[in-house]
């Protein structure tokens, strides 16, 4: 049974972790908190869902679709919307609540556009291989995700620590105005990381959209909150702190379904984000330094 | 004053039409047309319009047609009572159907009771909602009502030594059907190997069934909604597990089923409603609603097009006086009186117990249908 | 010919009397976070506040029958004493992780109350009695605002007004930050308790997921979306939130999005709120300056 959970814990955890990656990117970057990223995860999910259903698309096109959908998306929204409230030198709860009327219109158009029902993948589409070690049982879907998580995860690690690209945006992170006297062209990375970690974000939903075959508009709402705990655990704007706090939020869950009682698994992950926040006030892998938005 | 004279002319017109009689029957709507529970308020909603027609093409009730007047409660307890109150006091309807939810029923509920408005549940499933007054009735079937004979007949047919226990515990149809289940396992001596929960939203329920996996269960009973539930079946027989389900109202969704597909065989539903139900007003009703919303109807339309049914059965022996609170009244004395034969079978009301001894509602008096799920379908199930 | 008025009347006041009542809670709601972002703390705890206060008060009602007036107060007084408890070791964040922790502390108030059996757990309290009344709102209302008015005159206010520009110099000029910040936290809490238990004993039913995450994020929203400049913007933006999706009623399907579209809009166009009285003025002189 152990081998099972722990299995069980590193799908969700994995999940988890990829959702919480765009929206630390975000936060690091841009320091916003965008509540929208649910949205737009709700909103990869529906992409793929349309790109496989209507114009029978494969499934490796219709994943690609999603992220460059969800992408746009969220560089729609820093053009539009959170650009014009830095030039405006908004205080730093204004942008979030800007996000927050953002994923409102998002669940609303989609509600609109595929009404409000659960859809499904058709059948076929999904990789419908399985694996049984002993007692375990795993699916192929299953290790994809797992795999292309990762992949995902180290791509970003790559591009942050060996590229130029990437130096630039970890000194926007350190201080944007230091960044912008270098010569570095901050409203371009901004923009850059809004696509990014809006493709992220719907990359998530279309694997989670597949391993639990369940797209409804509210989708995003429950792995908002997950995901704004793992950053947290982990350190907001941490990209090894998301994906440790995803990771974490994962096992914790499970581990506590499996081993206290199913009722305590919410309780438990944020029970432990109240008490870690209170012995790391900035989480486990946050820094000292505190960025004044 | 030019109100009035507009109102004459109109009159007058219609004077020389022939129709003076004919008004319009005004019933309120109110149901979770956005928001999480939406995906159930917008079928009960197309239920109640494809009743509506139905019964407005056959030259309506004694003359007069139907005219609903649908608003969105958007499944929340303060828009429901928002809701509820302009229905009553503003486009002053003669009743109300709805809401969507228990929660907001519970809320919403009290306002039409104090205002001696007839209001009708059709997806109510809560105890204690018919508690709130005389005015409140539902045809929504409550579980204590099904899942006794659901648990016995599946018990025989598998001959259950123990089973395992999964349910929504942060939902009140969810919570509300566990807590039967529970009482009706302890009453049928079926031991429990282990009682998992999940809360809304969820979809991963692996960690829950690994744990009941290895309980051994003979049967895992399913206190959940259709859409997770699908998941459910789905998840267990890829982790292995190979024990049939038992389920509650939740279950009842051809939807479910197609889903799942061979997964879910052998499934024990216990339900007022199923699309197979080979009765031929079930089978016009299935045909009818497939044509209209190119969707497959549900037991949340099925008992929303029966309440629209039953309404107006109440309302052929009403004689409407035009005095508002005098045709409430009659209403809601003339609807205990309905037995109809819908789609969810023979049907008529009973008076509800109350805790406390004040007079209550009226719930759904219906035998429920036991189906056992065959090749993706349901079958009714056949107790030798 | 006159008579049609008052009746038309009472059928107004009939039909959108819960509505006013709504927007004079959601008003006290966004009084009560206001008065922690005034002290410069980001605290999203006032759902589960009111989320108390409201499961006190209630369970005070059916269980013990205690008057009104003392249920408001326990209701008001059991969130204040959590406030106190949790207050000390939370309130040393600070930013977002003091924004989160309080997120944290709602969501786990919000399983207890789940779990729990004399709340009832998801199915929640019903057949609360109706008892509030529009003249105990306006009232807690006007008392409110007028006890605010009076506090940001005062010594305390200048103190939370010190903490909120600069807490590092507010220290080293003597305030107490610690006391004050706590003090603001206690007050927000009692008032967001008052307001959970006026709303249980207008709306007969509760349940904890009346005070999760959406509700916290809203409370901010009115405030921040009326601006926090004043106590006159929460107000506003608490109104604003609670009419506008009754005036979009007839938009049906699209009203949500016209909602967060009008959301998007206002913070794009006012990012200080509906409410800032410098942008008012000037406003004003401008006009004024313009010839008739």
């Amino acid at each position: 049974m152990l081998e099972q959970q722990l299995l069980n814990a590193l799908t969700l955890g994995s999940v988890y972790a990829l959702f919480a990656l765009g929206f630390t990117l975000v936060f690091g970057v841009l320091a916003v908190i965008n509540l929208s990223h649910g949205a737009v995860f709700m909103v990869g999910s529906y992409a793929a869902l349309a790109l496989v259903t209507r114009l029978e698309a494969p499934l490796w096109a219709a994943m690609l679709g999603a992220m460059l959908v969800s992408g746009t998306l969220g560089l729609l929204v820093d053009m539009l919307i959170l650009k014009p409230l830095r030039a405006r030198n908004a205080p730093h709860l204004i942008p979030m609540i800007a996000t927050i009327g953002v994923g409102i219109m998002l669940t609303s158009t989609a509600q609109g556009l595929f009404g409000a029902e659960i859809l499904r993948f058709p059948d076929g589409i999904l990789p419908a291989g399985e694996f049984v070690v002993g007692d375990v049982h795993v699916r192929a879907l299953e290790i994809a995700i797992v795999a292309i998580a990762f992949v995902l995860m180290a791509v970003l690690f790559a591009v942050l620590k060996r590229t130029q690209l990437g130096r630039a945006l970890r000194a926007i992170a350190e201080s944007p105005k230091a960044a912008w006297l270098l010569g570095i062209n901050v409203e371009r990375l901004f923009h850059i990381t809004s696509f990014a970690a809006a493709a992220l974000g719907g990359i998530a939903g279309v694997l989670i959209g597949l391993n639990f075959n369940a797209i409804t508009p509210q989708m995003g709402q429950p792995i908002l909150h997950k995901g704004i705990a793992a950053i947290i655990l982990g350190g907001m704007g941490d990209i090894r702190g998301a994906l440790f706090g995803g990771l974490f939020l994962g096992f914790a869950e499970v581990i506590s379904k499996a081993y206290l009682s199913s009722q305590m698994g919410d309780a438990v992950a944020f029970g432990l984000l109240f008490l870690i926040l209170l012995v790391r006030p900035s989480g486990l892998f946050g820094r000292k330094l505190e960025r004044k938005a | 004053m030019q109100l009035m004279s507009k109102t004459l002319v109109v009159c007058g017109a219609l004077a020389c039409a022939g129709l003076v009689h004919a008004a319009d029957i005004k019933i309120g709507v109110a149901e979770a047309l956005t928001g999480g529970a939406a995906q159930y308020g917008v079928t009960i909603r197309n239920g109640f319009q494809l009743a509506a027609d139905e019964i407005n093409a056959k030259g309506g009730i004694n003359g007069n047609k139907i005219q609903l007047v649908i608003e969105d409660e958007q499944g929340k307890k303060e828009e429901g009572i928002n809701v509820f109150k302009k229905l009553i006091f503003q486009d002053k309807v003669l009743m109300i159907f709805g809401p969507t939810l228990s929660n907001s029923m519970f809320a919403a509920g009290p306002v039409a009771n104090a205002a001696k408005v007839v209001v009708f549940g059709t997806s109510n499933t809560a105890n204690g909602i018919t508690d709130i007054g005389p005015y409140v009735f539902r045809n929504s079937v409550m579980e204590s009502d099904v899942l006794p004979v659901t648990v016995a007949a599946a018990t025989k047919q598998y001959k259950l030594q123990k089973v395992a226990v999964i349910y929504g515990n942060d939902d009140a149809f969810t919570k509300s059907g566990y807590d039967v289940f529970k009482k009706v396992l302890e009453e049928q001596k079926l031991p429990v190997t282990t009682t998992e929960t999940y809360v809304k939203g969820d979809v991963d329920f692996k960690a829950q069934l690994t744990k009941i996996k290895a309980s051994a269960p003979d049967a895992v009973i399913c206190s959940c909604l259709a859409e997770e539930a699908a998941n459910i079946i789905l998840q267990a027989r890829g982790l292995g597990i190979k024990a049939p389900f038992i389920g509650g109202n939740g279950f009842n969704s051809p939807k479910l089923f197609e889903i799942s597909k061979l997964a879910g065989d052998g499934t024990f539903v216990g339900s007022p409603w199923a699309n197979t139900n080979p009765a031929p007003v079930n089978k016009a009703f299935v045909a009818e609603y497939q044509k209209k919303y190119n969707a497959e109807p549900n037991q949340f339309a099925a008992q929303a097009y029966d309440a629209l049914y039953i309404a107006a059965a109440a309302l052929k022996d009403v004689k409407l006086s035009g005095d508002l609170n005098a045709d409430r009244e009659a209403l809601k004395n003339a609807l205990p009186k309905v037995a109809i034969n819908g789609v969810t079978g023979p049907f008529k009301f009973r008076p509800a117990k109350t805790k406390d001894g004040k007079p209550g509602g009226w719930d759904a008096d219906q035998k429920p249908f036991i189906y056992v799920v065959q090749g993706g379908k349901f079958a009714l199930h056949d107790a030798k | 010919m006159m008579d049609w008025l008052p009746g038309n009347f009472s059928d107004f006041w009939s039909t959108y009397s819960t509505l006013v009542f709504s927007v004079g809670v959601h008003a006290l709601l966004a009084l009560s976070i206001w008065l922690t972002l005034s002290c410069g703390l980001l605290s999203l705890a006032n759902a589960a506040f009111m989320g108390i206060g409201a499961y006190v008060s209630a369970l005070l009602t059916l269980h013990l029958e205690w008057s009104f007036g003392t249920v408001l107060l326990a209701g008001g007084i059991a969130p204040a004493v959590v406030a106190l408890i949790i207050g000390a070791p939370v309130l040393r964040l600070s930013g977002v992780y003091l924004a989160m922790a309080t997120l944290a502390f709602g969501e786990v108030v919000r399983i207890t109350v789940l779990n729990l059996e004399i709340t009832g757990g998801p199915e929640g309290l019903n057949g609360i009695p109706l008892a509030t009344e529009g003249w105990h709102i306006a009232l807690l209302l006007a008392l409110t605002v007028y006890g605010l008015a009076r506090l940001r005159r005062s010594k305390v206010g200048r103190a939370f007004e010190a903490i909120k520009e600069d807490e590092v110099a507010a220290r080293l000029m003597g305030v107490d930050v610690d006391r004050y910040k706590l003090l603001a936290f206690v007050l927000g809490g009692f008032i967001a308790g008052i307001a959970g238990a006026l709303n249980a004993h207008f709306t007969f039913f509760i349940s904890p997921r009346e005070y999760g995450f959406e509700n916290a994020v809203d409370i901010l929203t009115m405030a921040v979306l009326g601006g926090t400049s004043g106590l006159v913007g929460p107000m506003l933006g608490a109104s604003i939130l609670t009419l506008l999706p009754e005036l979009l009623r007839s938009l049906h399907d699209f009203r949500s999005l016209v909602n967060g579209a009008i959301l998007v809009l206002v913070v794009l166009f006012l990012p200080k709120g509906i409410w800032e009285p410098r942008r008012i003025r000037n406003w004003l002189n401008r006009n004024k300056g313009k010839p008739a």
